[in-house]
């Protein structure tokens, strides 16, 4: 596939978009390795491999824009601001966690940061989505909420009750759909016949458009249009990325259900050698730059895992004090 | 035979239909005020909807099957259920067709084919898709129609069961009948399409199903347009959505009050909550029932004479329904645990 | 003939036979059936086999459709709050439509329905939710605790002609019991002493009946005879073989995973109240889940479990407690 667009890429930018990209290859690779371990338990489902899609995306927001994600969210989290430490904390069950070791991956959340979270249900976060659109409308400002979802969630009745109502209301919400071609250890022929996330929405006549989810400038331009367009009034659109689930369903997955990735395949497709190789020819990136980009990330990971280990485990008491709101 | 290839008797069967379910309807709403307190609950009616009903079931074959709405009681009197046990069943009687159990809302005819209704918007949609998974494997042939409303459109039932059912290419028809009212809501106020004017058979195109429009007053146009989504899915090639543009001439449904006061049945919503005398006026004068009565008069194929004798026919029978239902006993109250499990 | 099976393996193997003995019945939900190498696909066809999208509501109300038109589904919804999606279907469509038509159409369906996953799955995925479908009429919900009764009350849901759910607790999921090969049916409706004993009754429901016997092992130890009752049917709930022995040990100890006020336990303790008052020598004692959404963090998951020294406790509190009043 051809690398993005033509267009100049300021390599500033490209710098931040490889750190950032970056930092979640490396910190999922981490996690992997920890569940493995142990030192991670439970229900854990990695994003290596469209890190593109969460960079692009972010990257662009600011803090009062509301991101929600679902059970594949480290990702989406680490984009939107959240502190590797805490969030590998709240992965390892800790105290230090974003959410004290409650939630736990699938239910990361850092409102701080305006990531209001991560939920386990396919398809629940749209009308959370929704719900914050409204709530921005109504506060009078021009931000945004975005959510992240795979191609399993659209055919599901709440999707389209989402959308429905968005575009009633023009709400300006920026649909997100991460397809990776599975929902879980299905392929997409399984669950429709219709091949384009952005084909289920047709009905509606939103704005729409398809990219190349592996190539973070692409990701990057479709949605700086989509965003400003947004931010000036106007109602939900869709931003279908298509991408590779590089690893399994879940942390241990052992996915009979399709063919592994060639090594050599993958070379092609990965969104931080792409940019890598794009940023060499175009000049903004030295020969000996990829290696110390990895490094750094390295050592932020790193730091991030002694943060973790070092936080205590909750006391178990506290989830009395939290049933009810006071 | 008429110009459009359908042979006389099976014109002169729809508006016999027609005419019996718009007295049967009549009936129910005067209940209310000739019988008070016999009909409990809520009732929703069918009239201004015959000619959809009725151009719908007459492409079927007998081993077809549908599911429905609440809005329930054209289909079985269309397919030949006994109006006498109809009428008792929204009477509460145990002489119903559901033995006082079901009511208004809930008439099922199994024998004809009528599996069921949900009272619950858009859930029945899946249950018709379950139907038809049967006929499927059964392989022969037979169609199953889910009959719905425009509000179900926007429930997550809907876009399911739509997909499921093009994807395993089910031997179902999807027929929404839209009427512009989800009860007192009007459909441009809750759904997109609507929003912008352009119809509910757009929503096919999410799922690479047909969807059409068609004029729900020509119980002919149904016929044809329900005939050929029939036929497609009877030959293994997958559902169609189909919307019927119809107008109901009663309200939603009959006023539910507490305890001591009466129930009746409101002006339509339409004038009620919109002040849109005119919109109701013009389906008044549009009403499907008398509009085939003066076709079928004027290109010959029924007599004056014919049609009147036909409206008394429907008049007396279903004046009998009235009286078998009145007369019919009341459910022993211990009756009430017969049916909880298989 | 019996041998050793694992829980989930026996439930699959009622599945495939039932399958085998009558042709009416399918089975279908997410996940399955993927490939023509798939065993039931190869065994009964990709006509009574099918795999479906995220669409629950659709799945079930197919199911419910299925079953009017004469077939016997069985949804493989592998995670009981995936029903909540779709609540209208299971408790509002399924379990209504023989009353409402009196007895035209019967619902035959079968839903199998993981819970209590905690095993770090978090908030969302680790609920005991089996008490929100007691006291639903029509609908039955069985709860089997060893790998012989998940054949046997697999095969018996199936059978029966009304919606069943069947409960299976996923920490039990490889456990192995002596599964007999052949037909093999459990009655609905029936609960089983495990262990006899006098002093206490100890009534465990799906993985607290292991708690309970490894509970009453340890009371052994101690001079202390408690009997064990699994009651493996919540609707049907056997209330007679509970009472029986609560007549003859005066004491009653429940155990359930879900929390106070919507576990099966509450439902027993009013029964005994209300029909075996006189037979008490103690209070009844509920052990169950404490009342948070389960947390991540393993160690305030587990705290909020029943365990064996909670049951312990409890029984050594029935024992010493001061006598009912007559």
């Amino acid at each position: 596939m051809p690398d993005g667009t033509a267009a100049r890429l300021d390599g500033d930018v490209g710098l931040e978009l490889l750190r950032s990209m970056w930092r979640i290859r490396v910190f999922e690779e981490r996690v992997g390795e920890l569940t493995r371990a142990d030192e991670v338990h439970g229900l854990v489902h990695l994003s290596v491999g469209q890190e593109a899609v969460a960079v692009g995306v972010c990257g662009q927001l600011r803090t009062e824009d509301a991101v929600y994600s679902g059970h594949r969210a480290h990702g989406h989290a680490i984009a939107k601001g959240a502190p590797l430490g805490r969030v590998l904390a709240e992965l390892m069950g800790r105290d230090g966690g974003l959410c004290r070791g409650l939630g736990g991956s699938m239910h990361l959340v850092d409102v701080e940061h305006g990531f209001l979270g991560a939920t386990g249900v396919v398809g629940g976060n749209v009308p959370l989505a929704l719900g914050s659109a409204l709530a921005g409308r109504l506060l009078g400002g021009d931000q945004v909420a975005v959510v992240f979802f795979g191609d399993g969630a659209v055919q599901g009745g709440v999707f389209v009750e989402s959308v429905n109502l968005a575009t009633l209301w023009a709400l300006p919400v920026i649909l997100v759909c991460e397809n990776n071609g599975f929902a879980e250890f299905t392929p997409r022929s399984a669950h429709t016949n219709v091949e384009r996330v952005s084909d289920v929405v047709a009905p509606y006549d939103i704005e729409r458009e398809t990219v190349d989810g592996n190539d973070v400038v692409a990701v990057r331009d479709a949605f700086a249009r989509f965003l400003a367009e947004a931010r000036q009034g106007s109602g939900p659109m869709l931003l279908e990325c298509l991408t590779h689930r590089l690893r399994g369903h879940y942390e241990g997955d052992p996915q009979r259900y399709r063919q592994a990735l060639a090594a050599d395949e993958w070379q092609e497709l990965d969104p931080i050698l792409r940019l890598e190789r794009r940023g060499v020819s175009d000049g903004w990136l030295e020969q000996d730059a990829p290696a110390r980009l990895e490094q750094d990330a390295r050592d932020e990971v790193e730091a991030a895992v002694l943060f973790a280990r070092e936080s205590p485990f909750p006391s178990p008491d506290m989830t009395a004090a939290l049933v009810y709101a006071t | 035979m008429s110009e459009n290839g359908l042979p006389k008797e099976r014109l002169i069967w729809m508006f016999t239909q027609m005419v019996r379910i718009r007295e049967f309807e009549e009936r129910v709403k005067s209940t209310f005020e000739e019988h008070p307190g016999v009909i409990r609950g809520h009732t929703h009616l069918a009239d201004g909807a015959e000619a959809s009903i009725v151009g719908s079931l007459a492409a079927l074959r007998p081993d077809d099957q549908l599911t429905t709405t609440y809005r329930c009681h054209g289909y079985p009197i269309a397919l030949g259920s006994d109006t006498k046990a109809l009428m008792a069943e929204i009477y509460g009687r145990e002489t119903g067709i559901c033995k006082g159990y079901g009511g208004s809302m809930h008439l099922t005819d199994v024998e004809r084919g009528f599996l069921g209704t949900s009272g619950i918007v858009g859930q029945g949609i899946p249950h018709a898709a379950g139907v038809a998974w049967g006929a499927q494997i059964r392989g022969k042939g037979q169609v199953v129609l889910s009959f719905f409303g425009d509000g179900a459109s926007k429930q997550g039932a809907f876009h399911e069961t739509l997909n499921i059912a093009s994807l395993w290419k089910l031997p179902v028809v999807f027929v929404m009948e839209n009427n512009n009212y989800q009860a007192y809501t009007r459909v441009e106020q809750e759904d997109a399409n609507a929003a912008v004017g352009e119809p509910l058979a757009v929503k096919a195109k999410a799922f690479s199903m047909p969807g059409v429009t068609v004029d729900g007053g020509d119980p002919v146009a149904v016929y044809e347009t329900m005939h050929a989504a029939v036929e497609r899915a009877r030959s293994g090639e997958g559902p169609t959505l189909v919307e019927s543009l119809v107008y109901r001439l009663s309200a939603h449904g009959n006023i539910i009050v507490p305890p001591g006061v009466p129930l009746h049945y409101p002006e339509h919503e339409a004038i009620a909550i919109f002040g849109n005398v005119e919109e109701f006026e013009a389906a008044k004068r549009g009403d499907p029932v008398p509009r085939f009565r003066a076709q079928l008069v004027t290109d010959g194929t029924l007599s004056a004479e014919e049609a009147d004798a036909i409206a008394e026919a429907a008049r007396a029978e279903m004046d009998e329904a009235v009286e078998f239902g009145l007369a019919s006993p009341l459910p022993a109250p211990e009756r009430a645990t017969d049916y909880v499990y298989a | 003939m019996a041998r050793e099976l694992p829980y989930i393996a026996a439930i699959g193997e009622a599945v495939h036979q039932e399958m085998e003995r009558d042709d009416t019945v399918l089975y279908f939900g997410q996940n399955l059936g993927l490939t023509d190498d798939d065993p039931y696909v190869k065994a009964f066809g990709g006509d009574r086999v099918r795999v479906t999208p995220i669409s629950e509501t659709a799945e079930i109300g197919m199911a419910v459709g299925a079953a009017f038109a004469g077939y016997r589904p069985v949804v493989q919804l592998y995670m009981s709050e995936f029903m909540l999606v779709a609540m209208d279907q299971v408790v509002n469509e399924a379990p209504r439509f023989h009353a409402m038509t009196a007895g035209q159409v019967k619902v035959p369906l079968v839903l199998q329905a993981g819970y209590g996953f905690t095993a770090g799955w978090a908030g969302q995925h680790t609920g005991t939710i089996y008490g929100m479908f007691m006291g639903i009429p029509g609908l039955k919900v069985v709860v089997p605790s060893t790998a012989a009764d998940a054949k046997g009350l697999m095969t018996a849901a199936i059978r029966d002609d009304n919606p069943v759910i069947l409960f299976h607790n996923y920490l039990l999921t490889l456990e192995h019991g002596d599964v007999p090969e052949g037909e093999h049916v459990v009655p609905i409706g029936e609960a089983v002493v495990r262990r006899e004993g006098s002093d206490a009754t100890i009534v465990g429901i799906g993985w607290t009946v292991g708690k309970a016997l490894a509970a009453a092992e340890q009371l052994a130890g101690e001079g202390v005879g408690a009997e064990v009752i699994d009651a493996r049917s919540l609707a049907p709930l056997d209330m007679a073989t509970i009472l029986q022995s609560v007549e003859k040990t005066g004491r009653l100890v429940v155990v359930d995973q879900a929390t106070r006020h919507a576990s099966a336990a509450a439902i027993i303790a009013a029964e005994v109240a209300s029909e075996g008052f006189a037979t008490l020598k103690a209070p009844v004692e509920l052990v169950t889940a404490l009342d948070a959404t389960v947390p991540y963090s393993e160690p305030m998951e587990q705290y909020l479990l029943p365990d064996e020294a909670k049951i312990v406790a409890a029984v050594q509190q029935v024992l010493e407690a001061a006598p009912v009043a007559a």
